[in-house]
């Protein structure tokens, strides 16, 4: 066994040698995709851009200006709202500083639950290949910009199909569509301007609107273990290769993030005493809720899921929730 | 590097490696070094194989450590010694913010009724629709919280962890 290790080693490095120009070639070649799926994070992470982006879904348009960097080795990045009331966010690593419109009805502490939180996410293992077919299928030009068009056409009708427009010289995405089984284009985003710098000035990165600001800080995400650990219930079913992502507290509720590397959903079990919540579903674009009323003994559950995912998954998720421990719930034993 | 570490480089690959031994090469100084090693076998090996280069750049130590740490967090083997651990990017997260802030979830508007295709009510069944709109005030701020939340779920962690946030504001700024 031992010999034959040495063996193989020789081998590769013998190998080594003899093909690493070509190795270099192919490391290159812009019409792989995986060229292409490789590049996105650190393209979205390490780019230096500002510009203003469209986003559709249903019929509805709204658009919003965005300047990102990577500076001190921490990402800045500042959101304007182009439409409706004024609001800005400035993000400086993990301080998060929000100007909100003024109408506020919802304090932004009761919207964001606090402690670790999702950032499994980027930490993803899940081979896209396996639930989407990545491949380039043309080049363009969007918002000024020679653009590489990578499809992720989904592998079964559990999931909807993706297409990303990637600026040719940093595989920063510039557009994107999410499309139903049938073809139809669910939601999109579309920068409409963008400008790709790396001086853009400190100026760009600061709150400039006046209204009441709310500060917090990111919790660190070494701290996230999201482990999908469902207290209290199960889940018999998910579509292949979502997994779970993130363990977010939801008030009394359990919730649970899953994500397949493209699209994600969230199942949320809560005691529904008293807030007599219909059920049903909703979308809007690509995203879907379906509510579902589940009595287990003589408690009362609600049932949520929310996610990028066609209605049929959405309802065999619920379906396949099984409560376990009502006390953990927060429902009193029957 | 010496031959032991190559060798056990080498096992790593073919998902043989015992845990000590990947220990003891985790721990070794210069992991620029065996990553680099790491990476070129691979590429050499996917040449011979046709296979597309699938690690360039990517430094799969963090996960192998974490999952040696006792961090497994629900993956299996062969996920982690096949794929790099790649970090992906939630469209959804930038993609879902700008609306919610000129509308928000609540408003209800743009949610659709009735309009599902005959494919989808097909596969759903029967599912009636959620009356959003008729919806008191305590149950729209629920629906709200579930959007919300699953939306942080996209962008926290990302490096778009600001469209979390928008979401967020826009909730606080919906008109119901």
């Amino acid at each position: 066994m031992r010999w034959m290790r040495f063996a193989k080693l020789s081998l590769l490095s013998v190998s080594a040698i003899l093909v690493a120009p070509v190795a270099l070639a192919v490391e290159t070649k812009q019409d792989e995709p995986h060229y292409w799926l490789e590049r996105l994070e650190p393209a979205l992470t390490e780019t230096a851009y500002k510009g203003v982006f469209v986003y559709a879904r249903g019929d509805q348009v709204s658009s919003m200006q965005i300047a990102h960097r990577f500076h001190n080795g921490m990402v800045e990045e500042r959101l304007v709202m182009q439409d409706g009331q004024i609001g800005e966010i400035v993000r400086k690593g993990m301080d998060v500083v929000c100007v909100l419109p003024k109408h506020g009805r919802m304090e932004l502490n009761d919207a964001i639950p606090s402690g670790p939180f999702a950032g499994a996410l980027a930490n993803q293992l899940v081979p896209v290949d396996r639930w989407y077919r990545p491949e380039i299928t043309g080049r363009d030009r969007i918002a000024g910009h020679g653009v590489v068009r990578l499809t992720l056409n989904a592998r079964d009708s559990l999931r909807y199909s993706h297409q990303l427009w990637l600026e040719e010289s940093t595989g920063l995405p510039v557009k994107g569509n999410v499309l139903s089984a049938a073809g139809d284009i669910l939601e999109y985003f579309h920068f409409t301007s963008l400008t790709i710098s790396d001086s853009l000035p400190d100026q760009e990165f600061m709150i400039q609107s006046e209204g009441r600001e709310v500060s917090r800080t990111l919790e660190p995400q070494s701290s996230s273990k999201p482990d999908g650990s469902m207290e209290g219930w199960t889940l018999g079913w998910r579509p292949g290769g979502f997994q779970p992502a993130a363990t977010p507290r939801s008030g009394s509720g359990k919730a649970v993030a899953f994500s397949d590397g493209l699209a994600s959903f969230s199942v949320f079990v809560e005691s529904v005493a008293g807030t007599g919540m219909p059920s049903g579903t909703s979308r809007i674009g690509a995203t879907t809720v379906y509510m579902r009323q589940l009595a287990k003994g003589q408690a009362d559950f609600l049932v949520t899921v929310v996610g990028e995912i066609p209605l049929k998954t959405a309802l065999k998720v619920a379906e396949s929730v099984e409560i376990e421990d009502f006390e953990v719930l927060g429902a009193n034993q029957p | 590097m010496d031959d032991r570490l190559k060798e056990t480089l080498s096992a790593m690959m073919d998902d043989e490696a015992d845990e000590l031994s990947v220990r003891r090469l985790l721990s070794r100084e210069g992991q620029d070094e065996v990553c680099a090693q790491f990476q070129r076998w691979h590429q050499v090996r996917d040449l011979i194989q046709r296979r597309n280069p699938a690690v360039d750049s990517i430094d799969v130590s963090e996960g192998v450590r974490d999952i040696l740490e006792g961090h497994d967090q629900g993956l299996d083997r062969g996920d982690v010694a096949g794929q790099p651990a790649r970090k992906r990017w939630h469209w959804p997260a930038v993609a879902m913010v700008a609306l919610a802030l000129a509308v928000g979830f609540g408003a209800g508007t743009g949610w659709e009724s009735g309009s599902l295709s005959s494919d989808q009510l097909a596969a759903a069944g029967d599912v009636p629709e959620l009356p959003i709109k008729g919806m008191d005030e305590q149950q729209r701020e629920q629906l709200s919280r579930y959007l919300l939340q699953h939306a942080q779920h996209n962008s926290f962690g990302s490096s778009h962890a600001s469209m979390g946030y928008a979401r967020a504001v826009s909730a606080s700024g919906a008109e119901y």
